[in-house]
């Protein structure tokens, strides 16, 4: 790849050195590592509300700025929180922005769906053979398969799951939190019920409509 | 009680039907990613990190994917690499 930069501005050759021991020995080299650590938080946590400011509707720089100091504050803690369970398999400048950008994301998505409510019950899909489809027929029979199953083979629970996640594209942090669930337990849910899916649509003859039609926008 | 309808196209049957295996929690891409991140952007060109898991689990959980792509960003950035190559890279594997 092209070199374009310079690697890690602005860290301290001690801290950089051992990021952990100079964040958690009190004295002069911890107050210098904390505040590298919250450069760095804030750097990760604006990058990742910049890159999603299209779903915030057209937001000034301040309100970007506003998102990503809270949410490097909230990752800043956290990064402190899980200091013992860094192991070293990466650096420690790229564990550290794993945080802040779970952080941001998370933050972004809940700003943008406070208001917004999740209904699936009442929602039906329609089997359509998209608009260019040369296969057209087939596609319609694999939707209608597809339909049938999702609501004759999957549990309430998972086919609630499976439409907000994926037909309405609810953000699996939003929803876990509409929920009281978590992030884990609904992404394991979807996983189950896509398996299941496949497994019916495998019986039925259907899965190999499946694959030559995945990717298919 | 009123019904909303929505179109289930092509598109959409594939990410409703989606293969996710094998298996990996987002707690588990969460802990793996920083390290899939950096094998990714030192694999010379044409290679790339074996992690099926990790593939699957991207391909079909869009938050952990979008998060992914701004950790190779910033992974990209500090080594001084064009963060668009990394970025490509990923998307030609996942």
């Amino acid at each position: 790849m092209t070199a374009v930069g310079s690697a890690c501005m602005g860290t301290s050759a001690a801290v950089a050195e051992d990021w952990v021991r100079a964040l958690s020995v009190p004295g002069p080299l911890q107050d210098e590592a904390m505040s590298l650590l919250h450069d760095l938080m804030l750097r990760a946590a604006r990058r990742q509300v910049l890159r999603m400011t299209p779903m915030l509707g057209g937001v000034g720089l301040d309100v970007v700025d506003e998102i990503a100091h809270q949410s490097a504050n909230d990752a800043m803690m956290a990064v402190l929180a899980k200091l013992g369970s860094f192991e070293g398999r990466s650096r420690f400048t790229t564990w550290a922005y794993k945080f802040a950008v779970l952080q941001a994301a998370t933050d972004v998505r809940r700003r943008v769906w406070r208001e917004r409510a999740v209904d699936v019950d009442r929602l039906e899909l329609v089997p359509d053979g998209g608009a260019t489809s040369e296969q057209y027929a087939e596609a319609v029979d694999l939707a209608s398969a597809v339909r049938h199953a999702i609501n004759t083979v999957l549990s309430q629970h998972q086919r609630r799951i499976l439409l907000a996640l994926v037909v309405e594209e609810v953000p699996v942090d939003v929803l876990a939190d509409r929920l009281g669930a978590t992030r884990n337990a609904l992404y394991k849910t979807l996983h189950d019920a896509r398996k299941r899916l496949r497994a019916h649509l495998r019986e039925t003859g259907h899965l190999a409509d499946l694959t030559s039609q995945a990717g298919t926008p | 009680m009123n019904r909303r309808y929505r179109p289930l196209a092509p598109g959409l049957v594939a990410r409703l039907t989606l293969d996710t295996d094998p298996w990996l929690s987002c707690d588990d891409c969460f802990r793996l990613v920083d390290q899939y991140v950096e094998e990714l952007l030192e694999a010379p060109a044409g290679a790339a990190p074996d992690a099926p898991a990790m593939l699957a689990h991207l391909r079909g959980c869009p938050a952990c994917a979008d998060e992914t792509t701004t950790l190779l960003l910033l992974a990209a950035e500090d080594r001084g690499l064009d963060p668009g190559v990394a970025v490509a890279r990923l998307r030609e594997r996942s």
